[in-house]
């Protein structure tokens, strides 16, 4: 044998093909396939071992789908030690668009978890921790926690959550507040004497600040944490229709008395009062240091809240004004008219565009960088694009009004008066899923990266011919390992 | 104009220039050197190796240049390159590792994706046996692996 093998190493290439040729043809059919047995793995190449590193995380570039990505970490020693490499999930949380902060990276996941927190951050947990929130999101893996009320059927008109707290404004002029982690009921706001329309709360350094308003026409300032009533803000000689907290220190309240005012949360004294509106004025958002406000009369108007001067009007829509919207250029307003106008900032209010679609009342708007999501009493929310002023989704999303809609990164979440409640992908505006049981009607939805509330009105599931209660869920998609 | 290359086995092969200049290093080279008859040694490759590279090359001369990050990453690779990527693994290894060193990135990029396509939605078995590997992760660490990977078995 060792000789045969001496005189074939001796032979030129052509010579050994010959030769083999010759062999193998002398072969039957279980040598054959034995050969090839012993052939075939022969001709394979562990790529990753032979390949510089730079050229196996070429490769890799290719893959998006972590559960490839989590076989290969299982395939050997090598490929393992290349799965861990940083700049490969650093890309990957690109691609998700798993946007951060290096400082806000969670420690790396080590062999012993005494040493994690010494570790630098690593773009791995922190795409596996997105990661999973995502599918959370998607696949409705939730941990759902209802929290305890009395609400009943009472009409809910206002939600805000945090990390910390949810909060809920309702006609029976109470505040209930509840613990964002356990939902927990923390306390009852009374003092209202007529039913909650309006609230906003806001961090400061030292406490939590709530501002709530409605049918009594006083906004009142609360101490979230201690439930302490700091200030009763009185000037409005009608209900308080809308709110919005600039910062810490200044609050804007719309009535349907017609004017704006502005308060001094720190001192409780009125600043400002706007005038100018014809009559009620039904919403308002803040940037910097304007205010934009929607009205009954038709018009919106953009009013600089330090001075209370009103920097310009929109003239144009036929209707009442139910939703608005600013960024730093535009006005956006959805009426009662089915009709949504883009007005431009710099050009004094020009109408930029009217954006037909919607066949009944606009009463919802959210502004997410160029796409403008709204949702209308026909049931559908719509996708448009605004460097063309096009609509990019038309969707029935409900069989009767949308009630709320909400956006939070890419996530779309709409309520209806059909009692149910849907998860839509900003993106591509299609149906992810079916959020939750649905109800007799959905009051409101807010959500944030890792959790959601809806407030919905069923009937327990214990009496089917009870009477209709208000449930708040709370849906939390953070990972329980971390 | 035509340009004169030297494989490692020392087989010469003329090829129209702006062929050649695929390769960002022969461009660079003939940069460098201005117009002069001898060939460009390419000591890396082999003349099976740049056979197929000229191929390569030829096929996909008037290519526009693709900077668009997205989509140098998601398109698909085209029914000819497919065909042109049906070789043994070892010829596709050393044609990625000859588009590496010759610097040209869309065959590096075909090259690479026909591997991960091998590798797409296979089980770290399946894998294995695919390339010929062998599992030399103890079952600890295998554990280990499993316990921290958890979270992508959601599909």
């Amino acid at each position: 044998m060792h000789h045969l093998r001496t005189s074939f190493g001796l032979l030129s290439s052509s010579q050994k093909q010959d030769f083999l040729t010759e062999l193998i043809n002398a072969c039957d059919h279980s040598m054959l396939t034995m050969i090839h047995c012993l052939v075939g793995p022969k001709l394979k190449v562990d790529y990753f071992r032979r390949l510089p590193l730079e050229l196996s995380l070429h490769i890799l570039s290719f893959i998006d789908d972590p559960y490839t990505l989590f076989q290969c970490s299982r395939v050997s020693f090598v490929w393992r030690s290349i799965l861990m490499d940083e700049s490969l999930w650093k890309r990957l949380c690109l691609t998700y668009q798993y946007d951060q902060k290096p400082s806000s990276l969670p420690p790396a996941q080590f062999y012993s978890p005494d040493l994690s927190s010494l570790l630098p951050p690593s773009y791995q947990s922190h795409f596996r921790r997105c990661y999973q929130i995502d599918r959370a999101w998607v696949l409705g893996k939730a941990h759902l926690t209802t929290c305890p009320n009395d609400i009943g059927n009472a009409l809910v008109t206002s939600l805000q959550m945090d990390e910390e707290f949810i909060v809920v404004g309702c006609d029976n002029n109470h505040i209930e507040v509840f613990d964002a982690t356990s939902g927990a009921h923390l306390r009852t706001l009374r003092g209202h004497s007529g039913g909650v329309w309006a609230l906003q709360f806001i961090k400061t350094k030292s406490q939590c600040l709530l501002v709530s308003g409605g049918c009594d026409r006083d906004a009142r300032v609360w101490d979230l944490r201690s439930g302490k009533l700091l200030h009763v803000l009185q000037g409005h000689t009608s209900t308080i229709r809308c709110l919005k907290l600039k910062d810490e220190t200044t609050a804007v309240t719309g009535s349907r008395d017609a004017t704006l005012r502005i308060w001094d949360l720190s001192t409780g004294r009125l600043n400002r009062v706007c005038i100018g509106h014809q009559s009620s004025v039904r919403c308002l958002d803040i940037r910097g240091d304007v205010v934009v406000s929607g009205s009954y009369d038709g018009t919106a108007r953009l009013w600089q809240i330090s001075t209370g001067e009103c920097l310009l009007t929109c003239l144009g829509q036929q209707s009442q004004i139910y939703a608005v919207v600013l960024d730093d250029h535009r006005i956006i307003t959805a009426s009662l008219d089915s009709t949504i106008k883009v007005w431009s900032i710099d050009q004094g209010g020009t109408c930029l565009a009217t954006l037909h679609g919607h066949t009944m009342l606009v009463g919802h708007l959210q502004l997410v960088g160029e796409t403008l999501i709204s949702g209308g009493s026909d049931g559908c929310l719509r996708f448009w694009d605004l460097n063309r002023y096009e609509c990019k989704n038309r969707i029935s999303a409900h069989d009767s009004s949308v009630t709320c809609l909400q956006v939070d990164g890419h996530h779309v979440l709409s309520g209806g008066s059909d009692g149910t409640v849907k998860l839509w992908d900003l993106q591509s505006g299609q149906l992810v899923r079916s959020f939750t049981q649905s109800g007799r009607t959905v009051w409101k939805v807010e959500c944030l990266p890792t959790k959601a509330v809806v407030v919905i009105q069923r009937r327990s599931h214990l009496d089917r011919d009870g009477p209709f209660q208000t449930a708040i869920e709370l849906h939390d998609f953070a990972p329980s390992s971390s | 104009m035509s340009v004169r290359l030297l494989s490692s086995d020392s087989e010469d092969f003329t090829v129209a220039k702006e062929v050649a200049e695929r390769s960002m290093l022969i461009k660079n080279m003939l940069e460098d050197v201005g117009d002069n008859d001898n060939p460009i040694p390419l000591p890396n490759v082999t003349a099976k190796i740049l056979r197929k590279v000229i191929e390569w090359c030829e096929h996909h001369l008037g290519d526009p240049v693709t900077n668009d990050e997205n989509e140098r990453r998601n398109t698909e690779i085209d029914e000819w390159d497919q065909k042109f990527m049906e070789v043994d693994q070892e010829t596709l290894f050393d044609i990625i590792l000859a588009a590496n060193y010759l610097d040209i990135k869309p065959l590096l990029d075909v090259g690479c994706k026909t591997v991960a396509n091998m590798i797409k939605g296979k089980t770290a078995e399946e894998i294995r046996k695919i390339f010929n590997i062998v599992n030399d992760l103890t079952p600890e660490e295998e554990a280990q692996i499993r316990k921290e990977n958890e979270w992508a078995e959601d599909r």
